[in-house]
């Protein structure tokens, strides 16, 4: 395979925001569009003022052109946000976030700040929640098992994070545990 | 049974010598003592590869002692407390247990130990990650030491750990206006 080393066992969080960003943002577009084909789909018409759904990646380069407003998703405000806060860092368990939160929320927050009331906060929320699941998931280190790991909830960028280091981490207890039940040697 | 039998780790495992005592006279090997004899003498002290060790035990020719990584000195140390000790000066490529009786207490103090050590180095990783090189002159003592005495394994599981964290940071500070 003619992938770097460090890029067959995980996939880079660029790749994991492509993917994010094929999700549709709901936009209020400025300018007019005609229903137009692209690759993944055919999206449009844009007529101005009412909304339209597009993906985020056209969101984002509209916005960019300032050819658009975005409309935040209904999960990226701060009740919502305060409140999944404080479920995580009550609750032993990961809360339920939408699977790819991290990737959209970076990407809304780049381009459309203005888009958002108070994106500060947002962002400061985001950073918070983050490091609460950090820490859960630091802690399910410590009940590592060979066989099976469980952690329910735990959201895309999360998942890729971890994946190299647990993997590994559990062959190796793999090989430590199998050990004396079974004869190894091939002779 | 094919992977283990080319499994690159096993091989450098089962290539560690033990110190065993041969029982019984083996004429025409005295060259396994790098001396030289011509032939070993029953209750002499060789220095044998973990393969030909295992053979020559059960068939009886020989009796062999742990290993000092696998010594209860050891397994007292790493009881009490699995981060201060220092495996690289140990256990040279990460050594294979052997099999039978003891084998099983052996493993259950392997997994502890390496579950002890594993928040450890997922901890130093994650604070490592900015620092590209492996100088680091702010760091505390003990974390120095922690990360001398890691072994080969662990090494590697801190690299990965370090990369993971690394990529992370750079795709967060990395901002969409930028790239336009």
């Amino acid at each position: 395979m003619a992938l770097p080393v460090s890029l067959r066992t995980s996939v880079i969080p660029q790749e994991l925001e492509l993917v994010a960003c094929e999700q549709l943002v709901e936009i209020v577009p400025l300018v007019a569009m005609e229903r137009t084909a692209f690759i993944s789909g055919a999206y449009g018409p844009l007529r101005p003022p009412s909304k339209c759904k597009v993906p985020i990646w056209m969101a984002a380069n509209l916005k960019m052109k300032k050819k658009c407003h975005i409309v935040p998703p209904e999960w990226l405000n701060v009740e919502y946000l305060q409140d999944r806060l404080t479920r995580e860092t009550t609750e032993p368990q990961f809360s339920e976030m939408p699977f790819r939160f991290a990737e959209i929320a970076k990407v809304l927050l780049d381009v459309a700040s203005d888009d958002f009331q108070n994106s500060d906060r947002l962002r400061s929320l985001l950073k918070d929640i983050r490091e609460a699941r950090q820490a859960k998931s630091r802690e399910g280190l410590s009940k590592l098992d060979h066989s099976d790991l469980n952690l329910p909830n735990l959201c895309a960028i999360e998942i890729n994070e971890i994946r190299p280091f647990f993997v590994r981490a559990m062959g190796v207890l793999t090989q430590l545990t199998k050990d004396p039940a079974g004869q190894q040697m091939t002779y | 049974m094919g992977d283990e039998y080319y499994d690159i780790e096993a091989i450098l495992a089962e290539n560690q010598k033990v110190q065993c005592t041969f029982k019984v006279d083996v004429p025409d090997m005295g060259h396994l003592a790098g001396g030289e004899d011509r032939d070993i003498k029953a209750t002499s002290k060789l220095q044998i590869p973990m393969w030909m060790a295992y053979i020559l035990i059960y068939s009886d020719y020989a009796d062999f002692n742990i290993p000092h990584p696998f010594s209860s000195r050891v397994r007292n140390a790493l009881n009490a407390e699995a981060r201060s000790v220092k495996l690289t000066s140990l256990v040279g490529q990460g050594g294979m247990c052997l099999n039978d009786d003891p084998a099983v207490e052996m493993s259950n103090v392997l997994v502890k130990t390496f579950r002890a050590r594993l928040t450890e180095i997922i901890d130093q990783a994650q604070h490592f990650a900015s620092i590209g090189a492996s100088t680091a002159g702010n760091s505390g003592d003990q974390g120095m030491a922690f990360r001398e005495g890691l072994d080969g394994t662990e090494r590697e599981l801190f690299a990965l750990a370090q990369w993971s964290v690394k990529m992370m940071k750079r795709w967060h500070e990395s901002s969409e206006t930028s790239k336009r």
